[in-house]
């Protein structure tokens, strides 16, 4: 008998602390935000050239994996070129010249890129580059982007 | 009087290429002695008639559709 009323006594207890909680009134919720106009989409970037990495290798994401300015006698030399933007068309072009000016190889690749992009340019030498300075110039459709120096030792 | 000169530097097996992740937008040509736009036109289309479609591609580098000069980069439209 005393056991059965100790048990109510904690039973009432316990059912006072829960429904304390229990009995505040609950707030009404926030009504919905009235929806807001969509936002334009963004227009998207103009087209820039973002940065040219010279090295001896390149990625399947045409991006120079190591990139270096040093370049032993019978490597290939990659130079990429990371742009951003969309355009219906746009030639970029790599001018590979020599410390003397000689222009070694000229190329170009038209892209009509649809957002960020990488083109990648090599050159290989079958009999061995001369030592020296080197210089690869990028332009994008004739105009002036960008240059990197680099050396074979 | 000896000749001091280092000999030039010879580039002439110098091999290249390029590719992007940009899908193309059209093929290019460099001018070299000889071309025309009617030739250009039957080379990459198979026929010389065509030479209006590389024209109307290019008029922001060719003036004048009788004058294209060697060394110009010419944008080649899809065929």
């Amino acid at each position: 008998m005393i056991r059965t009323c100790r048990m109510g006594w904690a039973a009432a207890l316990g059912l006072a602390v829960i429904g304390v909680p229990a009995c505040k009134k609950k707030e009404a919720p926030a009504p919905p935000a009235e929806a807001a106009a969509p936002a334009p989409a963004p227009a998207p970037p103009a087209f820039a050239v973002l940065a040219i990495e010279v090295g001896k290798g390149i990625g399947a994401d045409k991006r120079v994996t190591a990139p270096g300015t040093t370049f032993g006698r019978r490597d290939t030399i990659y130079a990429s070129v990371a742009t951003e933007g969309a355009a219906p068309s746009k030639t970029i072009s790599a001018k590979w010249t020599y410390q003397d000016g000689q222009v070694i190889k000229q190329q170009a690749e038209t892209i009509a890129p649809t957002g960020p992009a990488a083109t990648e340019f090599h050159i290989s030498k079958p009999k061995a580059w001369p030592v020296g300075k080197y210089k690869v110039e990028i332009a994008v459709d004739s105009a002036p982007a960008g240059s990197k120096d680099f050396e074979v030792k | 009087m000896p000749d001091n000169k280092e000999p030039k530097a010879d580039f002439s097996d110098v091999e290249g290429g390029s590719s992007s992740t940009a899908p193309p937008a059209a093929r290019t040509h460099t001018v070299v002695k000889g071309d025309t736009l009617s030739k250009l036109a039957k080379q990459y289309y198979g026929s010389a008639g065509q030479w209006k479609r590389i024209y109307e591609a290019n008029k922001d580098v060719i003036e004048n559709p009788d004058l294209i000069y060697p060394g110009q980069t010419i944008k080649i439209p899809e065929a």
